[in-house]
């Protein structure tokens, strides 16, 4: 090892040391509890092999769960890159008042996700909320927002696109002001319009920012569970139980610490797999 | 210059050590329900505290954050909170969990007499012969609060007859109820029935009342479920009914919050709910449009859902905060605290607070509120019902939105709570 190496490792030590003291650790007790019997009402840790993911990939219901994150987390962020890139690309022909516009875009980011999900309850409330209110004024029928089993699902994930769009706004704002000029100035002496630039130069350009919005935000999105428990508790029915409402269900209502630590470790795994392809992309990219 | 300061800094640090030598009596922390019964209480703290020398700090939190703060505190080496506030949701659990003393002991040695609490109240707990984990705190039993107003109308009166053939009046089966709710709701004036079906607590708890009123039951005097029965798919194909022709739109994400709301805007004709309601909503101030025009009864049929919370002392905390922790308990479940606590609008668990006459002087419905609490009947209690609440949830929501047929919905809560008490 070289002396700069040395260096390198002996600056990051401490920064290491804590990392694996907060997140390293208790990632692993995760993953003992996974592969124990400990639960509430036995809270010793022993050993013993993979039943709890056996038990609760044998159940319906973890399936269903697991497809509806899936499909959650895919439509939010295809929602959010959409409506981001939008706006982002809109933002950049701004001139005037662009802070304004970037303070108003971004509160929704500085509202906890509790807060979002009570005000959008009151909102969303089917015989006193706002929004009802203004569509029986308008002389149409009243929708059930959250009651209704096929639409539950739909209305989080547009509650979930209206918060989280302005991180995506934030980073592909940042990704387009860093684009280079001379590649568009060429074009333009080429004569191509608007749309052969925004296809040919800016969707390429912007493509490493672009995916690593899309990964961070599949990651939040995998995650959400404030949502799913301030608005619906998983219902009507199973329509809009995530798999963290279902982990979380597993440890603290069914007090198996265990079971619930397994499915929060699936969840975890996907997670890292989606990091992993897209890091993988990113550096086949690179090269 | 250097003497004063060493001098001032040593006061300092004396006056600290006397000061906390003054307050070394114990502190009784406990984690309590943020509701109207917490603040009746801790403003008649000071009262005990003055009597006995003994601290009482309340930490006030909203009930879905309790149980996730309580279990890691009784799991520890040792509890923080030494004083327990439990719903009878988890009267099976932690003492199935060894977390909870015995407190027929600490009764029998000081002579509190458990026998003034209704029996109905002490069961919801888990008592028995040989075990009392809870005292009764206060009850949550559930009735039907209606409108008077409506009921007496002779426009509707005279529509109902000429519909159906009967009279308008308090309903004395669910049939009845649901069929006078259904109606209500198609004159296009009000709902017919404020409903809290969000899946999980709201439901499980509105379905029970529909069970019960119905003739159903969870569990048979041997503990053999029984909710697939005759009775249970009368009561569900009611509930679902009454969800989708007599309720108001969204009833299915809808909490008691939402539903107190309904009743309280004078939009809905009825609902099945915690018996202390009525006086907030029987209120000139808060709720002006119905004030006057509401009343509590028994759920038709007999019965309700009972409900109620419970004190214990935790087993992880030394000898002398346990006999401090029942010290308190006597106190505040005493006649003379709870009828004080009674005047201030607390939902009494003794008998004899019922029939005190400040007390019925003050609030005359505590006579159809002693019927509601002595005729409810308990949802299971197990070490998993706070997970049963969310299996039966689902079925009931499956079921209401019409995702599932009533009978396999039924079977399937069925089997859920026979797989949960096998576990």
């Amino acid at each position: 090892m070289t002396d700069s190496a040395r260096a390198g490792w002996a600056f990051a030590a401490p920064g290491l040391t804590m990392l694996t003291i907060v997140m390293g650790l208790p990632v692993l007790y995760a993953a003992a509890m996974s592969l124990s019997s400990m639960t509430f009402l036995r809270p010793a840790l022993h050993i013993t092999g993979l039943g709890n993911f056996i038990e609760i990939m044998s159940e319906p219901l973890f399936w269903s769960s697991l497809g509806l994150t899936l499909r959650y987390s895919l439509s939010t962020v295809a929602g959010e890159f959409l409506v981001g890139l939008t706006i982002a690309l809109m933002l950049r022909q701004v001139v005037s008042l662009r802070g304004v516009y970037f303070a108003v875009l971004t509160l929704p980011m500085a509202m906890a996700p509790v807060a979002v999900a009570l005000i959008w309850r009151m909102l969303l409330q089917p015989n006193l909320g706002i929004v009802n209110q203004t569509l029986s004024g308008l002389g149409l029928p009243i929708v059930d927002w959250l009651g209704d089993p096929h639409l539950a699902l739909k209305t989080m994930i547009f509650i979930d696109i209206w918060q989280q769009t302005s991180f995506v706004i934030l980073l592909l704002s940042a990704g387009l002001t860093s684009l280079p000029r001379e590649p568009y100035e060429a074009a333009e002496v080429d004569g191509a319009g608007p749309v052969q630039q925004f296809w040919y130069i800016t969707l390429p350009l912007l493509r490493p920012v672009a995916m690593i919005a899309v990964v961070i935000q599949l990651i939040n999105e995998f995650r959400t569970y404030d949502l799913v428990y301030i608005l619906t508790r998983g219902g009507p029915g199973n329509s809009t139980e995530l798999l963290s409402y279902f982990a979380y269900q597993r440890a603290f209502k069914g007090l198996a610490l265990n079971e619930g630590s397994a499915a929060a470790f699936i969840l975890l795994l996907i997670v890292l797999l989606i990091t992993v392809v897209f890091f993988f992309l990113l550096e086949r990219r690179k090269t | 210059m250097k003497k004063t300061f060493i001098f001032l800094t040593l006061s300092a640090v004396a006056s600290l050590w006397g000061g906390s030598a003054m307050a070394q009596g114990i502190t009784l922390h406990a984690l309590m329900e943020d509701v109207p019964e917490t603040a009746i209480i801790e403003k008649m703290l000071p009262e005990f505290e003055k009597k006995t020398g003994i601290t009482v700090r309340f930490e006030k939190v909203g009930y879905g954050d309790m149980h996730d703060k309580l279990v890691p505190q009784l799991v520890s080496g040792k509890s923080y909170y030494n004083l327990l506030e439990v719903d009878f949701l988890w009267a099976g659990e932690f003492p199935a969990a060894g977390w909870l003393e015995n407190l027929k002991p600490y009764a029998e040695k000081s002579g509190f007499d458990t026998s003034v609490f209704i029996p109905s109240t002490m069961k919801l707990l888990g008592d028995t012969k040989d075990a009392m984990p809870l005292i009764p705190m206060y009850n949550y039993s559930m009735g039907l609060i209606y409108r008077t107003d409506l009921l007496r109308d002779p426009t509707l009166k005279a529509e109902y007859k000429k519909q159906t053939g009967q009279d308008l009046e308090v309903p004395k089966t669910l049939a009845e109820y649901v069929k006078i709710a259904k109606f209500m709701k198609a004159q296009g004036k009000v709902d017919g029935a404020a409903m809290q079906g969000q899946k999980g607590d709201p439901n499980s708890m509105e379905f029970s009342n529909y069970l019960f009123s119905a003739g159903g039951e969870y569990l048979n005097a041997d503990n053999k479920v029984v909710l697939d029965s005759e009775a249970g798919k009368t009561a569900l194909g009611l509930y679902k009914d009454a969800i989708n022709n007599a309720a108001q739109t969204g009833a299915l994400s809808a909490t008691l919050d939402d539903t107190m709301r309904l009743m309280c805007a004078g939009d809905a004709f009825s609902m099945v709910t915690y018996w202390w309601m009525l006086p907030q909503i029987d209120n000139a101030k808060s709720c002006p449009n119905v004030a006057g025009k509401v009343a509590l009864t028994v759920m038709p049929g007999g019965h309700g859902e009972s409900g109620g919370w419970g004190w214990g002392i935790p087993k992880n905390i030394p000898q002398d905060e346990k006999d401090a922790a029942w010290k308190f308990i006597i106190w505040v479940q005493s006649k003379d605290v709870a009828v004080a606590r009674a005047l201030e609008g607390h939902a009494p668990v003794r008998a004899d607070v019922y029939t005190d006459p400040k007390v019925l002087a003050k609030f005359p419905f505590y006579k159809e509120a002693m019927q509601v609490v002595e005729s409810g009947k308990s949802f299971p209690i197990f070490t998993y019902s706070a997970q049963y609440e969310d299996t039966l949830g689902t079925q009931l929501s499956l079921a209401a939105s019409g995702e599932k047929s009533v009978p396999d919905a039924l079977s399937a809560a069925a089997a859920g709570l026979s797989d949960l008490m096998k576990k």
